[in-house]
């Protein structure tokens, strides 16, 4: 074992405080993950299969594609509104 | 023959990704009018069926831009990158790297991680079942078995290095909540895992990614935090060490022998 | 010799992952479910788990949507090998296809597309399903589709075109009387004539759903299979016309877009139940 390399000590202790980490967090979701969140945590209109991602369909559809020219749009959804310091949240045009 | 069946196939299938193509002559029409509208059935099922699976995969992407926006941006990928595969849930796959391309949204740079993001939730959501390492099972281990301990992690577990904050953003746009400020526009690790059922997306701790991937990797526990700790001098083994167990990150704990398990 | 289809003569709805609990959770009007093949090709996770509870509780008919069985080229050995996977795992009921083709060169279209009736592509088609037959152990069953254009080349009218495949293949017939309706009016022709010409002693399934009407450039109707509404009244009565010379048959209510609650389903369902009732007891007065 390198100098560099963690010592088994310190491995072995932070194992223990770990496990007491855990037990006090234990009715609580796991620490150390502050943005836990989790599929039906969120709602996301109604969608039970959030995660569930694209499904097929032997259906046409009603559904019109207008064959709109991407280019000519702007993006128009949260973010214009979303604030970041560096002001990557929002549009130079907006 | 079979040249002929081919033939009409080839021309049909090259008019539906093409609106600028004529409708295949070989088709013909019980009211002796334009075919264009019968014809433009088959094309729209086809666009607006692949547009709608993207959408279906990336909800967070499309809020983020908005539903005009962001249909227009799937149409130039499904005609230009159609899927290969009848299983749409591989189709999303190339669809970051085509919105890091794709000039229109070119200032919004966090974006193709937020899709990044996206498809790894559809894999989890998708990879195989096994069940998470019972915590009991790390007691009692000594010092030295421990820092050669090496583990193999969930197999729906993925990591996202992004450098913008993809966790917060994407939180943000996953439900119903209003945007908010961010005030810190840093990087984030973004853990992605379904221990059970439930796709689960958290921000990895400092030098959390670099511990995992050395974990993944087949590093010992001991390797794995000396990897994290050059990441990242602030990394906290016991944080991390508390989040791979609690979070049932771990399906195998593969101990090799130490001195005293061998001497008799 | 392959596993015959074996649906119970009652009805089934396209299982969607919102209506699990409902399904799961009480007596429902339904006897058997209908998954698309291609959306259970994942490793794990929610939709086997699903897909597994399901099966303990209902008989299960399996429905590929990407075979692309009336293709030119040679199927996808690759997707007909996953397809045996799914099979054998679950062991369905019923597995179908459609007449359509979906892939051609690389590229996959995500829709059920046309073809011209003709000997070469009857041959063709009589091959590859004898393929699928082969490969999974089982019968499959041969969807009638909905077209919005036909081919000048088609020299059988469809019901004749798929009497000959199942004749030559030995595969079953899926009825898709939604489907009928649609190419009917699409075609300007009189779906009771197709009905009454249609191999019915073939047929082992059913498939309802509800189409959307809009007009062609010249004003002519022009339905879409949008799978997005009830079933309409004319498409009810085709049905109850056919249950009747056949007698009861396995009914699936599709509803793909606009998914509704699942009470809306349920109703659709018992509607198809009731009808295999009835012609049920006038078949044994």
């Amino acid at each position: 074992m390198t100098k560099n390399s963690i010592a088994a000590a310190t491995l072995a202790g932070s194992l223990a405080a770990a496990f007491t980490m855990i037990s006090i967090a234990s009715s609580a979701p796991a620490p150390a993950q502050p943005n836990a969140d989790k599929c039906y945590g969120v709602s996301l209109a109604g969608k039970n299969d959030c995660a569930a991602g694209p499904g097929t369909t032997c259906a046409g559809t009603s559904k019109v594609d207008y064959q709109g020219n991407a280019w000519k749009y702007v993006a128009k959804g949260t973010c214009a509104t979303m604030k970041t310091p560096k002001g990557m949240g929002s549009l130079k045009a907006m | 023959m079979t040249a002929a069946f081919s033939a009409i196939q080839a021309s049909f299938a090259d008019a539906l990704l093409d609106a600028d193509r004529p409708v295949p002559g070989a088709l013909t029409l019980q009211a002796a009018g334009a075919p264009r509208k019968r014809f433009a059935v088959y094309r729209n099922n086809v666009i607006v069926g692949l547009v709608e699976a993207l959408r279906a995969q990336f909800p967070a992407t499309e809020k983020i831009v908005g539903g005009e926006f962001f249909a227009a941006m799937a149409r130039v990928y499904a005609v230009t990158q159609p899927p290969r595969s009848p299983i749409l849930l591989h189709h999303g796959n190339g669809f970051p790297g085509f919105i890091e391309q794709f000039e229109p949204a070119a200032e919004l740079p966090y974006l193709a991680d937020v899709a990044r993001l996206e498809i790894a939730r559809t894999r989890a959501y998708h990879a195989a079942d096994a069940p998470t390492l019972d915590p009991s099972r790390w007691e009692g281990l000594d010092p030295a078995a421990l820092v050669g301990a090496r583990v193999t992690l969930h197999p729906s577990l993925q990591i996202l290095r992004s450098l913008y904050p993809v966790v917060t953003i994407w939180a943000m746009n996953a439900g119903d909540a209003e945007p908010s400020s961010i005030e810190d526009s840093g990087p984030e690790d973004a853990l992605i895992v379904r221990p059970d059922l439930d796709v689960q997306v958290r921000r990895l701790p400092a030098g959390g990614a670099a511990f995992l991937h050395a974990l993944a990797a087949g590093a010992s526990l001991g390797d794995a935090a000396t990897s994290a700790i050059a990441d990242h001098p602030e990394f906290d083994l016991t944080a991390n060490l508390a989040g791979l167990i609690g979070a049932g990150l771990a399906t195998e704990l593969h101990c090799t022998p130490t001195p005293k398990d061998i001497a008799p | 010799m392959p596993i015959p289809s074996r649906l119970p003569a009652a009805a089934g709805v396209g299982f969607k992952p919102q209506h699990f609990a409902d399904i799961i959770g009480g007596e429902q009007p339904i006897g058997f479910v209908e998954i698309h093949a291609e959306n259970y090709m994942g490793a794990g996770g929610p939709p086997h788990a699903q897909l597994g509870a399901l099966r303990e509780r209902y008989a299960l008919s399996v429905h590929g949507v990407g075979l692309s069985i009336g293709g030119a080229a040679a199927l996808d050995a690759e997707h007909l090998a996953r397809l045996k996977l799914l099979c054998d795992r679950y062991q369905p009921d019923s597995f179908s296809e459609h007449l359509a083709w979906s892939s051609h060169g690389e590229v996959f279209y995500n829709d059920l597309l046309p073809l011209p009736y003709t000997p070469e592509t009857l041959a063709r088609i009589v091959e590859h399903i004898d393929l699928v037959q082969t490969t999974l152990g089982r019968e499959m069953l041969l969807e009638n589709p909905s077209t919005y254009v036909t081919f000048v080349d088609s020299t059988f009218p469809e019901t004749e075109f798929l009497a000959e495949i199942a004749r030559r293949s030995g595969c079953g017939l899926l009825l898709d009387v939604n489907n009928v309706f649609v190419s009917a009016k699409n075609h300007g022709t009189d779906p009771t004539s197709y009905l009454a010409a249609f191999p019915m002693a073939r047929v082992k399934e059913i498939h309802l759903g509800g189409h959307d009407e809009q007009t062609d450039d010249d004003g002519a109707p022009l339905l879409i299979d949008a799978h997005g509404s009830p079933v309409a009244d004319p498409v009810w009565a085709l049905y109850e016309n056919a249950i009747a010379r056949s007698g009861p048959l396995a009914t699936l209510i599709e509803w793909d877009n606009n998914v509704p609650a699942w009470p809306v389903l349920a109703r659709e369902a018992r509607a198809a139940s009731d009808i295999l009732s009835r012609a049920a007891a006038a078949k044994a007065a």
